[in-house]
């Protein structure tokens, strides 16, 4: 069962370092929350978790198996699954298609296929379809779908609301509740604080790269300083300026 | 009149077969690892003289060479240190076998002089294999790298096997015998039975790899690398493999095409570079992504190529060369580039 424990984590592109000796726990079978601004380093590090961007520093384990280190096919095999925002799909290749390759490593059963399409039927309808043609709400269903075929043991969806209609975000979440239900341990990642909290156990949030709170979803859903974090950078600026100003 | 016209034709469209074997080893070579091959026409090369050689009785040098370089990868992939015990063995088996296939191949052919199909397998084993080791040497080190840097990385390795082409074979051209001696006379016009051949088995090869990559999912895989290598990743596609996947494919149908094109025109260690660029001639119609368009502009640029031989031979490849300008205008008109895809 995944236990997810990383510590001291530092995770950057390029000459820049994005987030640093940060720490994070999900026991297993939990619904996690990392909330933040834009550029707080969310994606970053679900990406430095996935090994698509290397940890420069820091330790990933896995019921004491370190992470780091491995490339996203290994993690994939261990059961390790990202849904990242872009959704990163395979335009011009049928929708089916997407799915069977989602499940590459096991061989892509019919059974997984079923268990997909009865989970979002209407995958089912357009199975024949390009992926490109579909909706933006499709297009997450199937990115989420991708994602399950592989039989994931943490699944890790980055900011699945954004963009979308409200009604095919409600359907996106009852998908990811029921996964919940079914024990699936999931890292959720959303700029929508008020949406994650709904259905997380506990959240983090992040703020240029350091997790500047924690705690249950109730305790922290009633934090002012949930707020602040998404206002920080105006904040700052706004007690620059009153300084100025007074000056 | 017509008979000229005839023998025209079917001389362009067998060149065209020889460059679509060509075009399609760029194209998937390009779409799966971003490298602008420039060292395609040297499988070509490889791929007449291993096959020259294996017929003559004797042990295929490269074959020997390709085992040793497959093995000293095969060693530090089993000692990676994040595969599991099973996984280490498995690797070691497909490794193994991978291995023992290549030499057992070069043996047989040199135990059996002049059987032809066990010549045809050894090369294809040893050029097809030399394929993933250009990969793992030249490719994976810098993958992520512009296209330009590896562009410029395929220059040097056009160099180094140019090389070792003269230095394996010599500069003497061998003399290859066809598959079939002889050939059928259709009125006034004589088909040499090489040319059915070589259009037959072009044919095959094309509809191999069409077969592979839309019915089996190793082929469904190859094409998502091509589209969104991040996408493959997260699908725990091995790009790695993939990329080995696409250039062996890639070696193999341009030495397919060295072979049978051999008994035509001689093997010798210079063939290779303007065949491959040729086949680049004709990829390029199709963005070196478009598979049905490139298949055009093989066969425009193998009727041009014999037209132009008949009428202005010593311009013959100024004028296939000088094609690209037009294909280039053509295609910068219909196809606009994207700023810069992702």
């Amino acid at each position: 069962m995944p236990n997810l424990r990383i510590s001291g984590l530092k995770v950057g592109y390029g000459r820049a370092t994005v987030i640093e000796n940060l720490a994070l726990s999900v026991a297993s079978g939990e619904l996690v929350t990392v909330l933040g601004a834009n550029g707080a380093g969310k994606t970053t590090l679900l990406n430095g978790i996935m090994g698509l961007a290397p940890p420069r520093a820091g330790s990933i384990l896995m019921e004491d198996q370190e992470l780091i280190g491995l490339r996203p096919e290994q993690l994939v095999a261990l059961g390790v699954v990202l849904v990242p925002e872009r959704r990163e799909l395979f335009g011009n290749l049928t929708v089916e298609v997407n799915l069977r390759l989602g499940g590459y490593r096991t061989g892509a059963p019919s059974k997984s296929l079923d268990r997909i399409y009865s989970l979002f039927p209407i995958l089912a309808e357009r199975r024949r379809q390009k992926a490109a043609t579909l909706s933006g709400g499709e297009q997450q269903m199937l990115a989420v779908g991708r994602a399950l075929m592989s039989g994931p043991r943490l699944l890790m969806l980055d900011e699945p609301s954004i963009g979308l209609a409200p009604l095919i975000v409600q359907e996106i979440l009852r998908v990811i509740g029921q996964l919940k239900a079914d024990g699936l341990t999931i890292i959720l990642v959303e700029q929508n604080a008020r949406l994650a909290l709904s259905m997380a156990d506990r959240g983090y949030v992040l703020e240029v790269g350091r997790i500047v709170l924690e705690g249950p979803s109730g305790s922290l859903s009633a934090d002012p300083r949930l707020s602040q974090a998404y206002l920080g950078g105006a904040a700052d600026y706004a007690a620059a300026r009153d300084q100025v100003y007074v000056d | 009149m017509l008979d000229t016209l005839s023998f025209l034709l079917i001389d362009g469209i067998t060149n065209g077969a020889v460059y679509g074997l060509l075009a399609l080893s760029l194209i998937v070579i390009y779409t799966v690892t971003r490298v602008v091959n420039i060292a395609q026409g040297e499988y070509v090369t490889l791929g007449a003289l291993s096959f020259a050689s294996a017929l003559s009785g004797s042990f295929n040098l490269l074959s020997g060479l390709v085992a040793a370089g497959l093995a000293a990868f095969a060693l530090r992939d089993v000692a990676d240190k994040h595969l599991g015990a099973s996984a280490r063995i498995r690797v070691l088996l497909i490794r193994s076998a991978w291995i023992a296939g290549v030499l057992a191949t070069a043996f047989a052919a040199s135990r059996f002089p002049g059987s032809y199909w066990l010549a045809v397998l050894a090369s294809l084993a040893a050029t097809a294999s030399l394929g993933t080791l250009t990969y793992r040497l030249t490719v994976e080190p810098v993958s992520g790298a512009s296209p330009v840097v590896l562009l410029i990385v395929s220059v040097g390795v056009y160099m180094v096997l140019h090389g070792a082409a003269v230095l394996i074979w010599g500069a003497e051209p061998r003399s290859v015998p066809p598959v079939v001696e002889g050939g059928v006379s259709l009125g006034p016009v004589f088909i040499a039975y090489q040319s059915l051949w070589i259009c037959g088995i072009a044919v095959l090869a094309m509809g191999g790899l069409y077969a592979f990559s839309e019915r089996t999912l190793m082929g469904q895989a190859l094409q998502a690398t091509a589209v969104n290598r991040v996408g493959a990743q997260l699908c725990g596609i091995p790009v790695r493999l993939a990329g080995q996947l696409s250039f062996a494919i890639g070696a193999g149908f341009s030495a397919l095409s060295g072979l049978l094109l051999a008994p035509l025109i001689t093997a010798n260690y210079d063939m290779g570079l303007p065949i491959g660029l040729k086949g680049f001639v004709a990829a390029a119609l199709g963005g070196i992504v478009e598979y049905p368009t490139a298949l055009i502009g093989v066969m425009l640029v193998g009727l041009t190529e014999s037209f132009s031989a008949f009428q202005v031979s010593a311009f013959r490849d100024v004028i296939v060369f000088l094609m690209v300008i037009p294909i280039l205008l053509w295609r910068n008109a219909v196809r606009p580039p994207e700023a810069h895809e992702h």
